[in-house]
């Protein structure tokens, strides 16, 4: 069985490479060919274009994609690659916040000082925080800069309107990920920002100031707002914001892919 | 154009198949490598990127939250900046909840107005839509600029300087010449409600004891005496602005043949939308200092 596999292997890679095995194959062969690799990537190392599409294809983390894409799209200048690096950054985000958890603790006592000692004590804990600082800062932008890429490009157009209001859900999503963030180091900058914020919504007609007192947690931004926005900010809309994007990239492929002119 | 007839609604998707089936494959190429790589590189080059930025620029930290001391001036995270400058011009329900909500529906139902399928997949790839994009941003921009220089009441110092013919003329000085006092009412916008003197009545408008009669339903009755001076400023102004600004830029580019189809329309008035949201971001920035006065400010200097 193991044997019939293994054989099976050989023969896929002589008979797609027409010309004889050289020193270069017989390493390739080594690494490639052996049950271990093969139990992790089915298809073999994609140097062919059949080997290329299957490991598109079934790849769990790449079969988001397409297996071929058309000429114009690869072109840095079409997209800047914003939606993907608003995503790339969604992922460096949740890393080095993953980080910043181990260190946080959210209190009204603890957290200034916690930040202090992530700064000064925490090796590479600046570092960290400025990542995620510079990074959140970023994701507003490159969100932004996505939406008018798509709306310039005409990428919004059918069949692709719905993907437009999933982006636009998004778009509120990082704004609300970066604003619950805003609170948490428990400085000046922080809880006046959010008290300025937090009164904005207090001023709607009639359903402002239960809604603000509902988002603070009580009458002035304390305690309880900040377990609510910690709670919003590492959990609840980092998962809402994954629910979207799924729906997001989801929604591209069977979208027929980017936007082409007709 | 598309039609709205169910035929025409049927349309795209029939084309998006039939695009599909005619999709020459020499016009594709590999996701693996050509995309993949791009995206491997990218995702590394900014990595690269973001780690050498949080290296050399440290993010602020101020003292610690006190409830007790406000800052002056107290600012909302930098992109609500926009709304918190709104907010200085009109009734805060309308700049802190209503402008942004309908701002966002706007948005999100942008692909249900504009269905034609033209000009997709290209950059401003339809006819005039590279000047449209630059009459729209131009005019967003500037209109802005403009509207918030006057609620700040600059073009009462603009005149006071060409009429004195000196950069910084005195008011206590003998001949100093002002703002003319029957124009009053146009310092800002404000100065409608209190350089006017409006009827007593108008002031206190008794829509409680004498249109909404809730005790008439066995409620209580509800006490609102409306300000109509206020509610002119506060809201009828503002929301006239907004509303009717857009539509005048649209209705002179469709006369003067800038802006022709339903794509153009949209160009013009996204453009003219996102050059009046950076520029309420930036003014609200780096241009309001202490009491959110117009003066150029930023939060690196001095106070930690």
């Amino acid at each position: 069985m193991v044997r019939e596999r293994e054989e099976w292997g050989l023969l896929m890679a002589a008979t797609e490479r027409p010309e004889g095995r050289g020193l270069g194959d017989r390493l390739y062969d080594g690494i490639f060919h052996n049950r271990v690799w093969r139990s992790i990537f089915r298809s073999g190392y994609p140097n062919t274009p059949r080997n290329q599409m299957l490991a598109v294809a079934t790849n769990v983390f790449l079969h988001l994609h397409p297996t071929r894409i058309h000429r114009t799209h690869v072109k840095i200048t079409h997209t800047f690659c914003l939606g993907g690096l608003s995503f790339f950054l969604f992922l460096g985000l949740t890393i080095t916040g993953v980080l910043l958890m181990f260190y946080y603790v959210p209190s009204v006592d603890r957290a200034y000082q916690d930040i202090l000692a992530l700064d000064t004590d925490v090796r590479f804990g600046q570092l960290m925080r400025n990542i995620h600082r510079w990074m959140a800062h970023g994701m507003v932008l490159t969100v932004l800069m996505h939406m008018m890429r798509v709306f310039y490009t005409g990428a919004y157009k059918p069949p692709r309107e719905f993907n437009w209001v999933v982006g636009v859900v998004l778009l509120v999503l990082t704004l609300l990920l970066s604003f619950t963030g805003y609170l948490l180091p428990w400085d000046q900058l922080a809880i006046w920002a959010i008290t300025v914020g937090t009164n904005m919504v207090g001023s709607a007609p009639i359903l402002g100031e239960p809604n603000r007192f509902i988002l603070v947690g009580g009458f002035q931004v304390g305690q309880a707002a900040l377990i609510r926005f910690y709670t919003l900010h590492v959990i609840g809309l980092p998962l809402l914001a994954a629910v979207f994007m799924t729906v997001h990239f989801w929604r591209i492929r069977r979208d027929g892919g980017l936007a082409r002119p007709l | 154009m598309a039609v709205a007839t169910p035929a025409a609604q049927a349309q795209p998707a029939s084309q998006a198949v039939r695009g599909r089936q005619r999709r020459q494959r020499e016009e594709e190429l590999l996701v693996w490598p050509d995309l993949v790589f791009v995206e491997f590189i990218s995702a590394v080059v900014f990595t690269i990127t973001f780690t050498i930025l949080a290296y050399m620029v440290d993010a602020l930290l101020l003292d610690r939250a006190d409830p007790a001391v406000t800052p002056n001036p107290s600012k909302a995270p930098w992109y609500f900046l926009n709304l918190q400058e709104l907010l200085l011009h009109m009734h805060p329900a309308l700049a802190g909840v209503i402008v942004p909500t309908v701002a966002l529906i706007a948005l999100g139902a942008i692909p249900y107005f504009d269905t034609d399928n033209e000009g997709q997949g290209e950059w401003l790839s339809t006819a005039r839509a590279w000047p449209i994009t630059a009459v729209g941003a131009v005019v967003g921009a500037a209109g802005t600029t403009l509207l918030i220089l006057y609620d700040a009441g600059k073009h009462v110092q603009v005149y006071e300087m060409i009429a004195n013919g000196t950069w910084s003329p005195d008011p206590d000085a003998p001949g100093f010449v002002g703002w003319p006092s029957w124009l009053g009412w146009a310092t800002n916008l404000r100065a409608i409600q209190n350089d006017i003197s409006w009827p007593e009545e108008l002031t206190r408008v008794p829509l409680g004891s004498k249109v909404l009669r809730t005790d008439l339903l066995g409620l209580p009755a509800i006490d609102l005496d409306v300000n109509l001076p206020a509610v002119l400023v506060e809201q009828i102004i503002p929301v006239t602005m907004m509303i009717g600004l857009p539509l005048l830029l649209s209705f002179v580019a469709a006369r003067v043949g800038l802006a022709r189809t339903k794509r153009d329309h949209m160009i013009l008035q996204f453009s003219g939308f996102i050059a009046t949201f950076l520029t309420l971001t930036i003014i609200g920035t780096y241009f309001r200092g202490a009491g959110l006065e117009l003066v150029p400010y930023t939060i690196f200097v001095g106070d930690h």
